[in-house]
């Protein structure tokens, strides 16, 4: 990660944090909202990689609040939301690891029995898959000068991936904490909640397995390889 | 685990212009027939294809040109691979000499041995099978029996391997085996690289459930293989074998098996699909785009000099249930009879027969999520 990128993201910890109790106002103070506004328009001149970052920050700290809405334009907001939904399920992954290590059960760690380990593993493949995902939808909207149009395959491709692992993510890490994961209290439903309403937010997986599915069938068995290797290596 | 940056996919070169090259080489050189040799077509055997594609350099692209090799960068081949799978190109002779054995002899064999290898494997003509497994040894590769003792004409071998795919035609294996008397779990293992044709060995066929023969029992009756047959270091062949399967588990080849099939199924859809069809065919093209991102990152990491473990275990994972995943939820939706003859009901059958076997080779699923979850620091 670059210098500037790592002082932004510094700065989007300690924003994000005090967010999460006093609100949306300190994320605009610090002038988030202008993240992917242009120098010479007076904003940071951010690129999508600086966006994903900050938006994964957001979706593990301050997932409740509007932070795609802020920094994206409406086009881009479903790229947004796949950023804070790779951060929040990067946090339920976390919580989940850090609980199953210190919940004792049968006179060990939860994380010591096989089939919870297995669980864990199957969530954590999709949380990198989200990861990748959000990732390589950022590389493209670089390559491509922040163009939706542009990015259509990759915005339903990676969205439509999000949402796919929004069950299986929730489903495991509650599951793993036991009663205490449903309990108002406990932190895993600030991340859980959140991801569940993301997966119908700027589109649920029907709308995008219909909108990517006939862009497929548009290019052709061949022609899918072909754009898919056109579009990036 | 740290949470997961895209390692950034950079070979170096005119890349777009390596793809044309290979793509119209391939409108060329490839066998036109036989529509299921198209699927999972990295155990395709046909030794005339890997002849002509090792003559024209696309095999052994990273070794060393005064091995015969390409002299190629790690990320050059990656394209060049996924190029030939998702083309269906019938690559299964040359694989896993390309793949594993080559890259493993360059670096941890003796010069003799790379001289005597190397240029063959290059120019797609030399095979190479994996001695791992053993009737006792399957998910718990450190119960290996195989022993080889160091004598004065060199090391003598018995034991039994098995599920060796390509023993058959292979010419070399590289085989685990005990070396040390008494020697226990991953200790006092090393690696023997073992002429197929030394007197001894007995390579017994056995057919899979979809009437092919890829895999065979194989049979070491007082087998003497000479000094310089160890590779590497003795007793280091847990550590080197660990090595090996790192470059096993990533490729492309663990998401491309069933590509042939979404190929059919896009094309037997049309332009304008039903709401179905149109809705599977963007559930699978999501995966497969995302795969295809994790499994570039994980190749670049390793071209990096780094050891992506997890990553790799992650796109295995992930790329075989993808895989196995696509016959049947093709098989689900699309109205197909299991004897019809066209090109989507033959890859379909073919496939969903041949998938049961992707999360066992290469390691099992079970084994692949132990060590994602060592990986998590669960273990
Ligand atoms: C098509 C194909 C090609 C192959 N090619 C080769 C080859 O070229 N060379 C070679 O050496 N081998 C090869 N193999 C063998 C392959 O590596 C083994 O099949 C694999 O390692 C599993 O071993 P096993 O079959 O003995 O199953 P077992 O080890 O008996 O396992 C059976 C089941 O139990 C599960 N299991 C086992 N142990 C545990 C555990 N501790 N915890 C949880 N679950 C567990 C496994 O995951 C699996 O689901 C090939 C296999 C196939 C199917």
């Amino acid at each position: 990660m670059s210098a500037a990128r790592e002082m932004l993201c510094d700065t989007a910890r300690a924003v994000f944090a005090e967010a999460a109790t006093a609100g949306i106002a300190p994320v605009e103070e610090a002038g988030f909202s202008l993240l992917l506004v242009p120098e010479e328009q007076g904003g940071f001149g951010g690129d999508w990689g600086d966006a994903n970052a900050v938006l994964q920050i957001a979706g593990v700290l301050a997932p409740d609040l509007p932070v795609a809405e802020l920094i994206a334009v409406e086009a881009l907001q479903p790229a947004a939301t796949v950023s804070m939904m790779a951060g929040a399920m990067g946090q339920a992954l976390a919580l989940s690891i850090e609980h199953v290590n210190t919940r004792q059960q049968f006179g060990r760690p939860l994380g010591k029995f096989q089939a919870v380990q297995q669980s864990l593993a199957v969530m954590a493949c999709e949380v990198r898959a989200v990861e990748a995902a959000a990732a390589a939808l950022a590389a493209r909207l670089d390559t491509v000068g922040l163009d939706a149009t542009a990015a259509d395959l990759e915005i339903a491709a990676a969205k439509l991936r999000a949402n796919r692992a929004v069950g299986v993510v929730t489903a495991i890490a509650h599951q793993v904490h036991g009663a205490i994961g449903f309990t108002e209290e406990y932190d895993l439903n600030r991340v859980t909640i959140p991801l569940m309403r993301w997966r119908t937010a700027h589109g649920n997986d029907a709308y995008w397995a219909q909108r990517l599915g006939r862009q497929v069938a548009g290019l052709g068995g061949r022609g899918l390889w072909e754009a898919m290797t056109a579009r990036g290596a | 685990m740290q949470g997961f940056a895209l390692y950034p996919f950079d070979p170096p070169g005119d890349i777009a212009a390596l793809r044309a090259d290979l793509r119209s080489w391939l409108a060329v050189n490839q066998p036109q027939g036989d529509v299921v040799a198209r699927a999972n077509c990295w155990a395709s055997f046909d030794a005339d294809f890997s002849h002509a594609l090792g003559a024209a350099g696309y095999v052994g692209m990273t070794l060393p040109k005064r091995y015969g090799g390409g002299d190629r960068h790690p990320l050059e081949r990656y394209v060049v691979i996924e190029e030939l799978l998702a083309a269906g190109a019938p690559v299964g002779a040359h694989w896993i000499a390309d793949r594993q054995t080559g890259p493993l002899i360059l670096r941890y064999g003796s010069e003799e041995q790379r001289q005597r290898y190397l240029p063959g494997i290059a120019k797609g003509e030399l095979y190479a099978c994996i001695g791992l497994s053993e009737p006792g040894a399957g998910s718990d590769l450190a119960g290996v029996r195989t022993t080889a003792r160091e004598t004065a004409e060199g090391w003598r071998i018995n034991g039994q391997k098995i599920w060796t795919t390509g023993a058959h035609f292979s010419h070399i294996m590289l085989a685990l085996v005990r070396t040390e008397e008494g020697s226990e779990r991953n200790a006092g293992l090393s690696q023997l690289l073992i002429d197929l044709d030394t007197p001894g060995i007995a390579i017994l066929p056995i057919i899979d459930m979809a009437g092919h023969h890829d895999f065979n029992e194989v049979f070491f009756d007082d087998v003497l293989v000479p000094h310089g047959a160890l590779v590497g270091e003795r007793g280091q062949g847990w550590k080197q074998v660990t090595a090996e399967l790192g470059l096993e588990r990533s490729g492309p080849e663990r998401y491309l098996s069933s590509h042939a099939l979404f190929v059919a199924l896009i094309d037997a859809a049309g332009p304008e699909p039903a709401p179905a069809i149109a809705t599977l065919i963007g559930e699978l093209a999501a995966e497969m785009w995302t795969l295809r991102q994790l499994s570039m990152s994980t190749a670049a990491k390793l071209a990096a000099g780094e050891d992506p473990m997890v990553e790799a275990s992650v796109v295995k994972e992930l790329g075989n249930a993808f895989e196995q995943d696509m016959p049947r939820r093709v098989q689900a939706i699309v109205d197909c009879g299991w004897g019809d003859e066209d090109d989507l009901a033959k890859l379909l059958r073919a496939l969903l027969i041949a998938s049961p076997s992707f999360s066992l080779r290469g390691g099992t699923r079970e084994v692949i999520r132990g060590i994602i979850a060592r990986g998590l620091g669960l273990r």
